[in-house]
């Protein structure tokens, strides 16, 4: 790994890739997909995001609030837990560049 | 219910594709495209069925913390909040509870059970293109809340954070840990506080990680099948 690259890209440097020995669209058997839960959540989609630090001095968010962490074009954004666990999906798109988090 | 997150990037042959939450597979839930219906993994991030069946999504990881430590670890970190109602208590301890139950919805899309944990034990996951391997958390617990170990090749050490009790990896050499408050103490002066790792001289260093994931063990063996357990 590069010692040039930014410590914030570092941090969040993982390799985009996958076992070979992970469940793969090969042994995907479509007789145990079952379609509960298609229509009852509602994917977040992200066009609005404020300083995490602000949310916490204005009391909207508390420092003990569990958040999931991922890295956007634009930075490191926050996502609610508790939010999370009701959308399963959040998206968006930052500096032209899409991204995703699943839960 | 399976607890299970990452990051991953929804640009497919240069188009954004949107997501929704499709149904369930292997007690996960599966996402599926707006443009072609396709069934995809939500951790692995592989088109599972359908036109693009095999596409591979890059996969990032997604880190659990909790507010304060997301803040420490990035002054300029940002939130994104959903018009959705959240608990300012915010912790959802009962959702981690080794003794919930699987509902018989999840149950019936499972694949073999690996009988080796309890299906609903919770443990960080890692993985790489070569190996997986999974760190029961009562493991870590039985060991002083840490380990050390060797994962792919790299010198790895898996802990619980001393605030949120959440399982997380990060590649580094070590030959002694120890905690001290809210900091992990290595050797050479070194600490890790809210996932950031410093130097003997409190310069923030940078921090490599395994793609990992705080699970279920039956999501975990389902989807990177007998995988190692660190026992």
């Amino acid at each position: 790994m590069s010692s040039t690259l930014p410590s914030h890209l570092i941090t969040f440097l993982f390799a985009a890739v996958l076992s070979a020995n992970a469940t793969t669209s090969e042994s995907f058997d479509i007789n145990r997909y079952n379609t509960a839960g298609e229509g009852w959540f509602k994917t977040f989609h992200v066009d609005h995001t404020q300083l995490l630090q602000t949310a916490l001095d204005s009391g909207v968010v508390s420092g003990t609030m569990e958040v999931l962490v991922t890295q956007t074009a634009a930075g490191k954004l926050a996502l609610i837990m508790d939010q999370m666990a009701f959308h399963h999906i959040a998206q968006g798109t930052e500096n032209g560049k899409d991204w995703m988090a699943t839960f | 219910m399976c607890n299970s997150g990452v990051s991953l990037t929804p640009t497919i042959n240069g188009q954004t594709f949107h997501f929704v939450v499709a149904g369930l597979y292997d007690g996960l839930f599966v996402m599926k495209d707006d443009k072609t219906s396709t069934l995809w993994n939500h951790v692995t991030g592989e088109g599972m069925y359908g036109e693009h069946a095999g596409t591979q999504m890059p996969v990032r990881n997604l880190l659990q913390m909790n507010a304060d430590q997301a803040v420490k670890m990035d002054a300029n970190m940002r939130v994104a909040i959903s018009d959705r109602t959240f608990s300012l208590d915010g912790r959802r301890s009962r959702f981690k509870d080794p003794d919930r139950k699987l509902r018989p919805m999840f149950i019936e899309t499972l694949g073999e059970d690996d009988v080796r944990r309890p299906r609903m034990d919770m443990g960080l996951g890692v993985w790489s293109e070569n190996a997986h391997r999974y760190y029961p958390v009562a493991t870590l617990r039985s060991h002083g809340d840490y380990i050390l170990d060797e994962f792919d090749g790299e010198k790895i050490l898996i802990y619980l954070d001393p605030v949120t009790s959440t399982p997380q990896g990060i590649f580094v050499a070590a030959q002694e840990v120890s905690f001290q408050d809210n900091a992990i103490v290595l050797d050479g002066g070194r600490k890790i506080v809210s996932g950031q790792l410093y130097g003997a001289h409190g310069e923030a260093t940078p921090v490599k990680r395994p793609l990992q994931m705080f699970t279920r063990w039956y999501g975990f063996s389902l989807t990177f099948p007998n995988p190692d357990i660190f026992e």
